[in-house]
C-alpha cells in the first residue's frame, strides 16, 4: 500500500520539476506552444515513439492477445505500422513548417488547402485524442490504482489525482515540458513493457514453459482457433449483427488495424512534435531504430509474451500480474504505464487546446487576442478538457469508449490532405475536402458511435460495427481515397490553393528533387513495400497459420507459427523502414538552411463586426440544431 | 558558461537512467530482502552501481561532474538509508542475510564513491574536495 503512493508522489515531483524548468525557459508564455521550435531531434524521436505507443499497447494490444490469441496478427507489426507515416510525412512536413513558419497541423492545413473545414476537422481529431483516447487509458489506470490499493482509494479519487498531475505540468510548462518530460516518460514506458513481459514469463516458469503452455492450449480443439488467422475476409454484417465464424481476426481485419494505427503519426499531436523540433536530423533514426526497431521488438517479443502468458492463465493479465508481484515492482511498472499514457495525454491536450483557441477561436471570433491572453485562454481550455475527460471517465465510460474508438480512424482520414501536401501534388483542394468528408462518413457509419447516434434518431443501419471484419479506418479510407482521386481528376484546372500553397509546392519540388540513384530504386521500393504489406499484414497472413508447424503437430521455431511469422515480418519490416528512410531518402537528414517565406504585406481590415456576427450565428446554429435533434429523437428515436 | 540545451539534455538522460536502473535496482534489492536471498540483493546492488556508471558516462559525454543538487540528494539518501539500516540492526529485526545485504549495499556504494573521487580528482584532489581551507590560510595567488 505504501509503495504506490510513494512512487506516484515521486512521479508528480518529477513532472513539476520539469514543468518549472520549462516555464522558466518559456518566459511563462512566450514559447508556450512550440518551445520556440527548439526541441532536440533525439528528444522528439523519443517523444514521437512514446506517444505512439502510450499505454494502449499494454492495455489493449496485450489484452487482445490474452483474450483472443494471435488471430489479429497485425498487433505484432504495430512498431512498423506506427513508424511508416513518419517515414512518409515527417521530413516534408518539417520542411514546409520551417519554410512557412507554421507550428501546427491546423496552421499547415489552413495555409496549404485554405480550408476551414479541414482546420475544424483536425481540431475535432485533436480533441478526441485529448478527451476520449487518453481518457479511456487514464480510466484504466485509475481502476488499477483502486485494485493496487485494495479499494482504499476510490476510482473517482484516483482519476482526479492522475488528471491533476497531468493538468499541472501541461498548463505550467507547455510544449517544452511535454517534450522534455516525454523523453523520460518514453524510457519509463519502454522499461515497463519489458518489465511486464519479464514478470509474466518468470511467473510461468520461463520462455520454454510459456511455449509449452501455448502448445498444450493449441492442442485443445476449443482453443486451436486462437493460433490462426480466420481467413482472408469474412463477409459478415459486422459486430452486433452477425458473428464471424471462429473469430473476427481475419487477414483484412489485420490490414484495417494497421491502417488505424497509421492514424497515430498522422494525427495533429504527432505533427505538433515534428514542427516543434529544431532539425529533421533524427527523423530517420527515430522512425527506424527507436520506433520500428526498439519499440517494434518490444511489441513483437515482450507484448506478445505478456499476452501469451495471460492466454495460458487468464489470472496473469495486467491487473492480475500487478497483484501477484511484490508491491515495489507493481508500483514501478504502474508508473511506467502511467508515464506512457500521460505522455500521449499531455501532448494531445496541448495540441487540442492550441487548436481550439489559437486555430479556431482566435481567427474566427477574437482576432485581437494578445499572445499572453491566447496562452491564458488555452490554459483554461486545457483545464476544461481535462475536467471533461475526468468526468466522462467516472460518469460515462461507455460513451467515452465509443468516442475513443473514433480517434484513430478519423486521424487516418488526414492521410489524403497530408499526401496532397507532401507527395501527390495533383490532389486538388475540392478533391481533398470532399474526400475527407466522405472518409468521415465512412468511419461514422461503421463505428458504434455513429450507429448508436443514427439508432437514437430512429435510423437502423443494416450493418453493425466493422462489417466484413474490416474496421472503420479502412472503410473510411476507401471512400476518402476514391472520392479524392475522382474529384481531383475532374478539378485539375482549378487553383490548388492560396499563395502559401503555391509557394510550398514549388519549394518542396525544388528542394527535394530525387537523385538518379533514388529514382532507380523506386520500383524496388514499391515492390518490397507492397510484398511486405501483403505477407505481413495482408491476405498473405494466412500462410503464417501453418508456415512454421512441424508435420507431427509441433512448432518448428518452438513458438506458435503465427508468432514466428510475426517475428520474421517484423525483421523484414524493419529492413523496409530502413530502406525507405535512408536509401529512398524519405526521412533522411536534410542539410542546408531553410529560408523563411515572406508573404507579400497586406492590410488587415477590422474584423470585430464580422467576428461578432459569426459568434451570433454560431449560437443560433447550435440552438436550432439542438432543437431539431431533440425533436427527431422524440419523434423517431428509442 | 554552458548553453541551457545541453544541460537540459543531460538532465533528461540522468532522470531516465535513475528512473529505470535506479528503481529496478532498488526493487531487486528489496526483493532479495523479502526472499532472504543475498544473491538477489547483490544483483540489485549491481544494478544500482550500473546506474551510477551510466550517470558518470553521461557526465563524461557532457564534460561535467555531479551537480551540487545531485551530490546532496545522493549523500542525503545514503544517510537516511544508512540510518534505517542501523535502526533495523539495533532493533534486531534483521536476518543475517538482510544484514549482509545491507552491508554489501553501503560498502559497495562507499567504495564506489571513493573510487570515483580518486580516479576523477586524484588522491590529493579527492582530499581537497572535502578539506576546504579558510580564506586566511590560503596561499596568495601568484
Amino acid at each position: 500500500m505504501m509503495w504506490l503512493p510513494l512512487y506516484i508522489l515521486f512521479y508528480a515531483a518529477v513532472t513539476l520539476y520539469w514543468a518549472r524548468m520549462a516555464a522558466r525557459a518559456n518566459g511563462n508564455y512566450q514559447t508556450y506552444f512550440s518551445a520556440s521550435h527548439s526541441l532536440p531531434p533525439w528528444v522528439s524521436a523519443l517523444v514521437l515513439s512514446g506517444a505512439s505507443i502510450s499505454g494502449w499497447i499494454m492495455l489493449v494490444g496485450a489484452e487482445e492477445i490474452g483474450r483472443n490469441g494471435f488471430g489479429l496478427a497485425a498487433i505484432l507489426q504495430a512498431g512498423i505500422a506506427l513508424s511508416l507515416p513518419g517515414v512518409f510525412f515527417f521530413k516534408r512536413l518539417w520542411l514546409l513548417g520551417q519554410r512557412l513558419q507554421l507550428s501546427s497541423l491546423s496552421e499547415l492545413l489552413r495555409a496549404y488547402w485554405s480550408s476551414e473545414f479541414l482546420v475544424a476537422f483536425s481540431t475535432v481529431v485533436a480533441t478526441l485524442f485529448a478527451v476520449a483516447f487518453a481518457g479511456v487509458q487514464m480510466a484504466a489506470l485509475s481502476r488499477l490504482v483502486v485494485l493496487l490499493t485494495d479499494q482504499t482509494v476510490s476510482m473517482p479519487a484516483a482519476a482526479m489525482v492522475l488528471c491533476f498531475i497531468l493538468f499541472g505540468y501541461v498548463v505550467i510548462g507547455g510544449m517544452r515540458a511535454v517534450g522534455y518530460l516525454g523523453a523520460v516518460q518514453t524510457v519509463l514506458a519502454g522499461a515497463a513493457i519489458v518489465g511486464f513481459a519479464g514478470c509474466a514469463v518468470l511467473q510461468l516458469g520461463g520462455f520454454g514453459a510459456l511455449n509449452a503452455g501455448l502448445l498444450k492450449l493449441a492442442a485443445d480443439p476449443a482453443a486451436a482457433g486462437k493460433f490462426i488467422v480466420s481467413g482472408v475476409v469474412q463477409f459478415t454484417a459486422g459486430g452486433g449483427r452477425q458473428a464471424a465464424a471462429a473469430h473476427e481476426g481475419t487477414a483484412l481485419a489485420s490490414l484495417a488495424m494497421v491502417f488505424a494505427l497509421m492514424g497515430l503519426q498522422s494525427s495533429p499531436m504527432a505533427i505538433k512534435v515534428v514542427l516543434s523540433t529544431n532539425s529533421p536530423r533524427a527523423i530517420a533514426a527515430g522512425q527506424t531504430w527507436v520506433m520500428a526497431g526498439a519499440f517494434g521488438a518490444m511489441i513483437a517479443l515482450c507484448v506478445a509474451c505478456f499476452g501469451a502468458a495471460s492466454l495460458i492463465d487468464p489470472s496473469k493479465d495486467l491487473s492480475g500480474l500487478l497483484t501477484l508481484i511484490s508491491p515495489w515492482f507493481a508500483a514501478w511498472l504502474f508508473i511506467g504505464l502511467l508515464a506512457g499514457v500521460q505522455l500521449m495525454a499531455g501532448l494531445a491536450l496541448l495540441t487540442a487546446g492550441e487548436s481550439l483557441i489559437r486555430n479556431v477561436y482566435k481567427p474566427w471570433f477574437h482576432s485581437s487576442l494578445s499572445r499572453r491572453d491566447t496562452v491564458t485562454v488555452t490554459r483554461v481550455a486545457i483545464g476544461l478538457l481535462v475536467l471533461a475527460s475526468g468526468l466522462m471517465q467516472v460518469l460515462t465510460p461507455v460513451t467515452l469508449s465509443m468516442l475513443a474508438s473514433l480517434a484513430l480512424p478519423l486521424a487516418f482520414q488526414l492521410w489524403t490532405p497530408l499526401l496532397g501536401m507532401t507527395w501527390l501534388r495533383w490532389f486538388t483542394r475540392p478533391g481533398v475536402v470532399t474526400g475527407v468528408g466522405f472518409g468521415i462518413a465512412g468511419v461514422l457509419l461503421t463505428e458504434p458511435f455513429g450507429i448508436a447516434v443514427l439508432s437514437a434518431l430512429g435510423l437502423e443501419l443494416p450493418w453493425g460495427r466493422a462489417p466484413w471484419t474490416m474496421s472503420s479506418a479502412a472503410w473510411g479510407m476507401v471512400a476518402n481515397l476514391l472520392v479524392t482521386m475522382l474529384v481531383s481528376a475532374f478539378t485539375q484546372r482549378r487553383a490548388f490553393g492560396g499563395e502559401a500553397a503555391q509557394e510550398a509546392r514549388s519549394f518542396l519540388y525544388g528542394i527535394l528533387r530525387p537523385a538518379s540513384r533514388v529514382r532507380a530504386l523506386r520500383s524496388t521500393a514499391w515492390s518490397i513495400s507492397l510484398a511486405w504489406l501483403f505477407f505481413a499484414v495482408g491476405p498473405g497472413l494466412i500462410l503464417g497459420n501453418y508456415a512454421f508447424n512441424k508435420p507431427d503437430g509441433g512448432w518448428a521455431l518452438g513458438m506458435p507459427s503465427l508468432w514466428g511469422w510475426g517475428l520474421v515480418s517484423w525483421v523484414t519490416g524493419l529492413g523496409i523502414v530502413w530502406f525507405l528512410s535512408y536509401k529512398m531518402e524519405m526521412a533522411s537528414p536534410h542539410v542546408g538552411a531553410i529560408p523563411d517565406y515572406q508573404p507579400p504585406p497586406r492590410l488587415r481590415p477590422d474584423q470585430r463586426a464580422a467576428e461578432r456576427e459569426r459568434l451570433r450565428a454560431l449560437f443560433v446554429t447550435v440552438a436550432v440544431a439542438f432543437g431539431i435533434v431533440v425533436l427527431i429523437v422524440l419523434s423517431f428515436g428509442h | 558558461m554552458k548553453s541551457p540545451v545541453p544541460i537540459v539534455e543531460r538532465s533528461i538522460l540522468i532522470f531516465a537512467v535513475w528512473a529505470v536502473l535506479g528503481f529496478l535496482g532498488l526493487g531487486i534489492f528489496l526483493e532479495g530482502l523479502k526472499q532472504d536471498s543475498w544473491l538477489l540483493s547483490a544483483a540489485g546492488v549491481a544494478v544500482i552501481v550500473l546506474a551510477f556508471v551510466a550517470h558518470i558516462i553521461v557526465n563524461g559525454v557532457f564534460d561535467t561532474g555531479f551537480t551540487p543538487g545531485e551530490t546532496a540528494l545522493g549523500i542525503g539518501a545514503y544517510g537516511v538509508l544508512g540510518l534505517v539500516f542501523v535502526a533495523g540492526a539495533v532493533g534486531g529485526s534483521l536476518t543475517m542475510t538482510n544484514y549482509y545485504s545491507g552491508l554489501t549495499l553501503f560498502g559497495v556504494l562507499a567504495a564506489g564513491f571513493l573510487a570515483y573521487l580518486l580516479t576523477r580528482h586524484g588522491l590529493r584532489g579527492a582530499f581537497s574536495r572535502f578539506h576546504i581551507k579558510p580564506m586566511t590560510e590560503r596561499e596568495p595567488s601568484k
